[in-house]
């Protein structure tokens, strides 16, 4: 396979990329993508140009490794044989191209906006998909739904109850956030990485700064890796609960619901004890962390997490083994593992599946590296499973953290950093709560960014949270929609 | 059911009773405390590294509206001239108070009119939207409804439709594809009706201000009745906020 390897935070020459004729580049993704390889990112490299260099981007699981083979496009040709039809995993990203760049997958199954809604391809009108026949009906939801959750249009295609087809329509958030990360400042860029999503600011800024460190080759700590993981099993831990929480409160287990709300405000308080911020804002920047963990934040931490270690495990033995909540979770929402695999779902929701993706331990970064995580698999792919698999992390987030308080090396919080490497990329692959977080950052003659792609695990969730929809009956989409719990601004950007 | 039982024993008693004295962690940060006198001729280090352009000189003014309460400028500051102390009285009624200078203490939002405090003193019903809000702003609004803060005992709380409510608390910087939805949805509210801005992208755009990607027209047409500032703010300066505002105790 004629591509450049790489290593997960290891810098390469944009020049090593192997740029090949759009034939081949067809041919090595489809051979790659038969051989367990996943895609993860396909994107150009220039964003006004008339020619554009598209990367694609190919992680092995199996491996640890990444490949990375780009293709040219002129101004006047920009079309290449659609892979979508065959490898689903392609899809989104295809349409994103066609979106950002204007260059046509031909032959694609479902050419359909991204961020757009109402346009595909610059000015083409685009009109959802509708079922017809008898007593069909369409129910239209959004883009501001009932509760305090972020905008989106979701589009049902209906008989009876039943739902045939959901068909998600987002962008609605886009605020420019990889446009403005070319002209941003450090500090800027820091906060906007932090912006990505709010629910995800650790794992989004561990994401940026070691795409940083990497390209200027910063050595860091061991102490400020340490405080990092914490920081970001916090913020795990606090999701899982709150997604817990949500999904007690779905199925009306109002006790539930009340006990995981208290147990995540301990957690994100827990957060704002590290740093100031429950959201743990502030706290990463490329080169260290910005605030050590005193001696009296530690006790309160470990003080805490006893806590909330003692009293999860309790409500979660009492609600996994309560019948009218089982009754709601088991079945419901199923994505089987074959179909999660084909349309390349991460995070949580893939591992309920029973599709073994979790970066920590594939790619492992940080203090990843010295304590292991275990790959925790479930596999029914339902809303019980991905509920489950989040309270089994939850269990494994605490001992991890215990484990780097009781070790947690002494050192400095944080190292000057050198410029960035010049014409350089590098891939940053990170294990937010949702699943893979992926930066691609690429450096300028200058050394400042030439592009700056972003891909949140939502990006590759959604279209699952649409196939776990069909053949369930619509009061079933708020239960469902929870316990994927995906991100409008992460994938909107 | 006993295990039920066991669960509210587990429970306790988390609720914060008394939201206008609550302690939050030391490191947390709230009301900044600025000592211009401190400030060395010419040095502009806090202003340099501040990601929005919230500091201005001479005198030294930090305006909270564009704030995100990032750590930089306190850290970076030769003199400690600026120092984000734990107060979470941050709510107003005015842009202006938003400004903040020298070493006041907190901020109170002027008392709202008779006829709102008429009104909407003793029940509040809000409809949120969130227009490019993060999921940050949202998480803490979520949260003002869980046992810890527990809204509800104040008689305020979200409601599902416009058309049920007496106001919306927008949240997130407005990018284009959600102009005309905030529009529709404040024009279904029926008025009387309040209009609260929470955290800094909905006051200022935030750090996404220059994005072309946005349309803040909304914010140019209605007026704003309180600004919640933070990013995102803590559940507590909602509730204190709009306590002060309507004249509760």
């Amino acid at each position: 396979m004629k591509t450049l390897n790489a290593q997960n935070h290891q810098p390469f020459r944009i020049k090593d990329i192997p740029i090949v004729s759009v034939q081949e580049f067809e041919g090595t993704l489809r051979d790659a993508m038969l051989t367990h390889a996943r895609m993860i990112g396909l994107f150009g490299l220039e964003s006004s140009q008339p020619d554009t260099t598209v990367i694609a981007l190919l992680s092995n699981p199996s491996t640890s490794s990444l490949h990375l083979i780009g293709t040219k496009f002129s101004a006047a040709q920009r079309k290449f044989n659609s892979l979508a039809g065959v490898h689903h995993q392609t899809h989104y990203f295809e349409c994103e191209l066609a979106e950002n760049h204007h260059i046509i997958p031909e032959g694609h199954p479902w050419l359909r906006p991204v961020r757009k809604q109402t346009v595909v391809l610059d000015d083409q009108p685009y009109s959802m998909y509708r079922m017809e026949g008898e007593e069909v009906h369409e129910v239209a939801v959004g883009p501001i739904h009932a509760g305090v959750i972020e905008p989106g249009h979701f589009r049902f295609q209906c008989h009876g109850e039943l739902v045939y087809h959901l068909e998600i329509n987002l962008g609605y958030q886009h605020r420019g956030i990889e446009k403005m990360m070319l002209t941003a400042s450090p500090n800027q860029q820091s906060i906007l990485c932090e912006s990505i999503t709010g629910d995800t600011t650790i794992g989004h800024s561990i994401a940026y700064a070691m795409a940083v460190e990497s390209l200027s080759r910063a050595t860091i700590s061991l102490r400020t890796q340490s405080l990092r993981s914490i920081a970001e099993e916090l913020e795990r831990i606090a999701m899982h609960l709150a997604g817990l929480g949500g999904i007690a409160n779905d199925v009306g287990y109002a006790i539930g619901s009340a006990s995981y709300g208290r147990l995540r405000t301990m957690v994100i308080n827990s957060s704002a004890l590290l740093c100031g911020s429950r959201f743990g804002r502030g706290f990463i920047v490329p080169g260290g962390v910005r605030f050590d963990l005193s001696d009296s934040a530690l006790e309160q931490l470990k003080k805490n997490l006893s806590l909330v270690q003692k009293d999860v495990s309790t409500i979660n033995t009492v609600m996994f083994d309560a019948t009218s909540v089982l009754a709601r979770l088991d079945h419901t929402g199923t994505v089987s593992g074959e179909w999660a695999k084909s349309i390349g779902m991460v995070g949580p929701a893939a591992r309920a599946s029973g599709i073994e993706l979790d970066t920590r331990s594939q790619f492992p970064y940080g203090a990843y590296r010295y304590s292991p995580l275990p790959l925790i698999t479930l596999s029914t792919g339902d809303v019980f499973a991905r509920a489950r698999i989040r309270s089994l992390e939850i269990d494994e987030s605490i001992r991890f953290i215990f484990e780097q308080l009781e070790n947690l090396p002494s050192g400095p919080i944080f190292n000057e950093l050198q410029p960035r490497a010049k014409e350089s990329g590098v891939i940053s692959i990170v294990e937010g709560w949702r699943g893979e977080i992926v930066h691609s950052a690429f450096t300028d003659e200058r050394g400042d960014w030439k592009r700056y792609k972003i891909k949140d695990p939502s990006f590759h969730n959604w279209y699952g949270l649409g196939l776990a929809l069909r053949s369930e009956a619509i009061s079933d989409f708020p239960l469902c929609n929870k316990s994927f719990d995906l991100s409008y601004s992460g994938h909107d950007l | 059911m006993i295990e039920s039982i066991q669960l509210r024993v587990l429970q306790g008693d988390p609720i914060v009773h008394d939201v206008h004295h609550a302690s939050l962690p030391p490191l947390f940060r709230g009301m900044p405390e600025l000592h211009p006198e401190k400030c060395p001729d010419g040095c502009k280090e806090c202003q340099t590294v501040c990601p929005t352009n919230a500091i201005s000189l001479e005198p030294l003014s930090i305006d909270l509206g564009l704030c995100v309460f990032c750590p930089l400028c306190e850290q970076q500051c030769p003199e400690k001239a600026i120092h984000f102390t734990n107060e979470y009285h941050l709510a107003c009624s005015t842009r202006e108070q938003l400004v903040v200078t020298g070493t006041q203490k907190r901020i109170t939002p002027e008392i709202a009119s008779e006829k709102i405090r008429k009104y909407f003193g003793k029940s509040l019903k809000l409809r949120q939207i969130s227009a490019g809000g993060c999921n940050g702003c949202e998480l803490e609004l979520n949260a003002l409804s869980n046992v810890n803060f527990d809204m509800g005992r104040f008689g305020i709380e979200f409601v599902a439709s416009p058309r049920h409510a007496d106001g919306i608390v927008l949240t997130g910087p407005l990018p284009k594809a959600m102009a005309e939805a905030t529009f529709l949805c404040y024009d279904a509210v029926p008025s009387p009706k309040i209009n609260i801005l929470f955290g800094a992208c909905a006051i200022s755009g935030g750090i996404f201000k220059d994005s072309p990607e946005l349309n803040r027209q909304f914010i140019t047409d209605h007026p704003v009745d309180l600004f919640i500032p933070g990013c995102p703010p803590h559940p507590l300066t909602f509730i204190t906020g709009l306590l002060d505002w309507l004249d509760r105790k």
